[in-house]
């Protein structure tokens, strides 16, 4: 990345900062977050673990986030039953709602009270672009959860509105999980139109003791996007964090999870499926962190190229000496079609202990021959075929998507012309 | 029904069938025996229009056209079916989803609308109960996790539903108990009809004693090399094939 960049990242913040609301982040943690980013330097195509990413359109992009709109919501997917949906436009909340019972959710740019300094713990380099967010966030959503919670749900969807010439949108969640409280997120990045836009979200979850979280988050974002994104999680003890991801828009994707597992017996479950066609790129890279005894991660990966399309999955599992009796578990799955389509995917296991139980499997290949003519020789149109087989690729992710609702709206994302499967898994 | 003639085919640049010449005619059950290696699986993937098989010579008319120029799907379309030796695993894709896209598929071809679904359901659970199958495999994926007589009577089930005109089943009985071969000759005997034909390719005679064939034919080194009615089967058992290798050779 040009040192070019890099000066017209810092003269852009210098002309915003007066502007960026002090409620959500105060100047100096604003400045400092572009002191470090900057002495960092930008993700690069020559570091490992970011040269599978798009990072081109960091060249063209406006930092600087795009100013309030007033214009009016375009359709949005349909509302999930039983789920409190707040919609954020180019990283601000537009429409509030009731939060469910135990539930708090707050906007820091709408006012209240100033949530403490919360930061994204990570140091990790492949997490650095969180800073791009903390200096610039213009809103951010912080959402606590108590124990005594009925098991609604909350539903954030993130509208990128403007185009790249003004400005970019900058999501920013805070996710807070009591002792034993429980709740399901669906979190939606989705696009409005053809403009071409710069996302960058950053997303930060800590589950306390006991604490359940189930998070659906859905790249569905316009064509031209660029989207970046950060997830760091803290899980304390017997926390269970089931974390589903499903990419399929964008034309540049990078989505950086970085989980700690710091308490005793945390699970985390991490199910991936992305789905990459013309030229996009789908990008993500998965560090599980295990920083006590008998934590245990399961990551599975399903991802499909098309076109010219890239797809990439960097998965870590890294156990530290503290980590005895870690149990984890990769999976990582890749299908290539099309002749111009690149997969690439990495499982890579860092152990520092002993009594430790780690697989991990990961290949990439074409649809499977066998499998194809069984179908044909049953009558099934070559396209079909095809079709049905990279749903069943997928299937491995979405079957653990437990919202009924949620899935079928997923899966005809996924397939638009198989409503009849759909229809017909539902019957029985 | 079906009319094989002078049949050559190379798979890998070897010759495997050489000269295969079979008559099939309608409503009748033809059995084709032969030891390992002498093309049976071969002819039947041939007729299905399995990729990799190259037609160097020869000619095969279905029901009056010219089966070579199909395509797989058209093959299945215009009433044949294969059944498969081994049938592959497709965990995530809905064995039901499978049988009424199958059906719908042939439907559409014959200028037909739909198949209702409930009617459908109603036909497959009644299918199901004939090959003594429990109604849970319909919602798994296609031959998931069943063992090797589940995948069997599947393919027998979905020979039931899609009611072909010429029914190609490959080594069916091979893997079967002698209860699950009784089940699966039970289903194959329903489906017994003066419009359509059979195709048995079998190592073994015991499957024709549940499913008494028409004709039974010889397949040695790539041609057929005896026919005759059903004692030919049993005096297959008898002496095995060395007798007929020779005379092939």
């Amino acid at each position: 990345m040009s040192a070019a960049v890099l000066t017209r990242l810092k003269n852009e913040y210098g002309a915003a900062r007066a502007a960026l609301p002090g409620s959500v982040i105060d100047t100096h943690r604003r400045s400092e977050a572009i002191e470090t980013l900057c002495a960092q330097g930008l993700p690069a195509g020559r570091e490992e673990n970011w040269r599978y990413t798009n990072l081109r359109v960091l060249e063209r992009a406006r930092f600087a986030p795009a100013q309030p709109s007033a214009e009016a919501l375009p359709a949005l997917p349909e509302p999930l039953t039983g789920f409190a949906r707040y919609v954020f436009v180019d990283g601000r909340l537009r429409s509030l709602a009731t939060a469910p019972h135990g539930v708090t959710v707050r906007s820091l740019l709408s006012g209240g009270a100033p949530d403490g300094p919360w930061r994204f713990a990570s140091e990790l380099p492949e997490a650095r672009l969180a800073l791009l967010n903390e200096a610039f966030a213009t809103d951010a959503a912080c959402i606590e959860v108590r124990p005594e919670t009925d098991g609604a749900g909350i539903e954030l969807v993130f509208l990128a509105a403007a185009g790249a010439d003004s400005g970019a949108s900058y999501p920013r969640v805070r996710l807070a999980l009591n002792s034993g409280a429980r709740l399901t997120v669906v979190e939606r990045h989705i696009g409005a139109g053809e403009a071409s836009s710069l996302v960058n979200s950053a997303v930060r979850v800590e589950l306390a003791a006991n604490a359940h979280l189930t998070h659906y988050r859905l790249q569905q974002c316009a064509a031209r996007t660029a989207w970046f994104d950060t997830l760091t999680a803290q899980l304390a003890a017997d926390a269970r964090y089931d974390l589903l991801a499903v990419g399929t828009g964008a034309l540049a994707s990078r989505s950086t999870v970085h989980a700690q597992l710091t308490g005793r017996a945390a699970q985390l479950t991490l199910s991936a499926a992305a789905l990459g066609a013309a030229q996009q790129s789908q990008d993500m890279y998965a560090l599980s962190e295990h920083l006590a005894a008998r934590t245990s991660t399961v990551q599975t990966f399903r991802g499909i190229a098309s076109d010219r399309s890239r797809v990439a999955f960097n998965g870590k599992i890294a156990v530290r000496e503290q980590a005895a009796g870690t149990d984890s578990r990769q999976s990582l799955r890749g299908l290539l079609d099309g002749a111009q389509a690149e997969i690439d995917l990495r499982p890579q296991l860092e152990i520092y202990t002993d009594e430790v139980r780690c697989s991990h499997g990961a290949t990439a290949g074409k649809l499977d021959e066998n499998m194809l003519f069984y179908l044909l020789s049953r009558g099934i149109a070559p396209e079909v075929a095809q079709h049905l087989l990279k749903w069943a690729f997928l299937e491995d992710v979405v079957a653990k998507i437990e919202l009924a609702q949620l899935r079928r709206q997923i899966e005809h994302g996924l397939a638009g012309q198989m409503r009849e499967a759909v229809a017909l898994r539902e019957l029985l | 029904m079906l009319i094989i003639e002078n049949l050559h085919t190379t798979v890998d640049g070897k010759e495997i069938l050489k000269g295969l010449q079979l008559t099939v005619p309608e409503g009748e059950v033809h059995a084709v025996m032969g030891p390992n290696g002498s093309g049976k699986s071969t002819l039947a993937h041939v007729l299905a229009g399995r990729p990799g098989y190259a037609i160097t010579a020869g000619t095969v008319r279905f029901r009056g056209r010219d089966l070579l120029a199909l395509s797989p799907e058209e093959r299945a379309r215009e009433g044949l079916f294969l059944g498969f030796q081994y049938p592959v695993e497709i965990p995530g894709v809905n064995n039901v989803y499978l049988l009424k896209a199958a059906v719908n598929a042939a439907r559409k071809h014959r200028g037909l609308p739909e198949v209702d679904a409930f009617e459908f359901l109603t036909l497959v659970r009644e299918k199901m109960r004939l090959m003594r199958m429990d109604e849970s495999m319909l919602s798994r994926g296609v031959n998931e996790g069943f063992s090797g007589g589940e995948k069997k009577r599947n393919e027998i089930l979905q020979m039931l539903v899609l009611e072909p005109s010429l029914a190609v089943l490959d080594e069916t009985d091979s893997g079967l108990d002698i209860d699950a071969l009784k089940v699966v000759a039970s289903g194959v005997n329903t489906l017994r009809a003066p419009n359509r034909s059979l195709v048995l390719v079998t190592h073994y005679q015991r499957l024709l004693e549940h499913i008494v064939p028409d004709r039974v034919h010889v397949l040695v080194n790539g041609r057929i090399v005896r026919s005759g009615d059903r004692t030919l089967a049993l005096e297959l058992e008898q002496r095995g094939y060395d007798w007929l290798i020779g005379e092939a050779a």
